[in-house]
């Protein structure tokens, strides 16, 4: 069985970038949502926005790293 | 290198990532080899000194062009992710965070330059600056509370005593979880962001034809045009997260 981690290597990325991709949509949806209803407050949701786009990149990004882990691996 | 002829013996994407020692150097068995890494990181720090101090040299009331430019983005660090995470009395911590700040952004738009090597983009790098944070933040929260009160902070009030032992545990785990996500988060993003731009490059290498150079070089500048902004933003993350972890040790009355 040749390339089998390379094969999840790939596919754990893209179900990582699925559900990163969703979560981070959402996220700013919802932001500009409260920015258009409220622009004065949209100092305090913009920093908000990014602290919470930041924790949600972070979970792909371990699997970036679970990735390139399997890639060397072959 | 023709691009068939790399395209005959391949091309490891990796393989170009990889620090190149430009003077070795041993002290018994640790390696601490000069490598274009390491000059990449010097040349961060020393250009971030000297812009600094440039624009700060004779300070004018009604400020030049390069002053007023470095002294907005000064104020953004001080105002937007000091006094926002910190309060008042997290001016102290403003000229570390600053010092982040700055050798993040440096070392990450220095790493866009051919030739150079990110030094963000290595494990170690931001592994270092973690750890700086994780000491920075228990010390100053011990130091402020005291061991005992600081460890007992913690732990949300008004719990019942059993689950007491539950929640300290939770919160060591995600004690030392912080600087660790702060680290990947940091490498990761550097490591993507600069390898997908070579990728984008490599593909007429990896093709073996010139043919595909008229599709991959644009994509190849927009990504660049995106990793300027992505290694601003990333400088931004890391000191606005250092700054959160420290005045949450600063504001442990709960």
């Amino acid at each position: 069985m040749e390339g089998l981690g390379l094969l999840g290597a790939g596919v754990g990325m893209g179900l990582a970038a699925l559900g990163t991709g969703l979560g981070i949509g959402v996220l700013s949806g919802k932001a500009v949502e409260g920015i258009a209803r409220q622009p004065e407050a949209g100092g305090v949701i913009r920093t908000t926005m990014i602290l919470g786009i930041v924790f949600i990149e972070a979970i792909a990004l371990y699997t970036l790293v679970i990735s390139i882990l399997l890639w060397t691996k072959g | 290198m023709s691009a068939e002829a790399a395209a005959e013996e391949g091309f490891d994407v990796l393989h170009h990532m990889a620090p190149k020692v430009l003077y070795d150097l041993r002290i018994g068995d640790i390696d601490i080899s000069i490598t274009n890494t390491v000059v990449t990181m010097f040349a961060a720090a020393f250009l971030a000194a000297i812009i600094l101090l440039w624009a700060a040299r004779k300070p004018k009331i009604i400020p030049g062009r390069f002053q007023s430019a470095v002294e907005s983005i000064v104020l953004f660090v001080r105002d937007d992710i000091v006094i926002t995470m910190m309060g008042k009395e997290g001016m102290v911590w403003f000229p570390f965070l600053g010092t982040i700040f700055f050798f993040i952004l440096f070392s990450n738009l220095l790493g866009l330059v051919p030739g150079s090597n990110t030094p963000t983009a290595r494990l170690s790098v931001p592994l270092a600056l973690a750890i700086v944070v994780f000491i920075s933040v228990h010390v100053h929260g011990v130091m402020k509370h005291g061991p005992i009160k600081y460890f007992i902070s913690w732990v949300p009030s008004g719990l019942p005593l059993w689950v007491w032992p539950i929640v300290f545990l939770l919160e060591i785990v995600s004690a030392i979880a912080k600087p660790f996500s702060l680290t990947v988060r940091l490498f990761a993003n550097m490591l993507a962001g600069h390898v997908i731009i070579l990728v984008f490059l490599s593909f007429v290498l990896l093709f073996g034809t010139y043919l595909v150079a008229p599709l991959s070089l644009p994509f190849a500048i927009v990504m660049m045009t995106l990793e300027v902004l992505f290694s601003a933003i990333q400088a931004y993350v890391f000191t606005i997260l250092s700054a959160m972890y420290i005045g949450a040790a600063i504001h442990a009355e709960h």
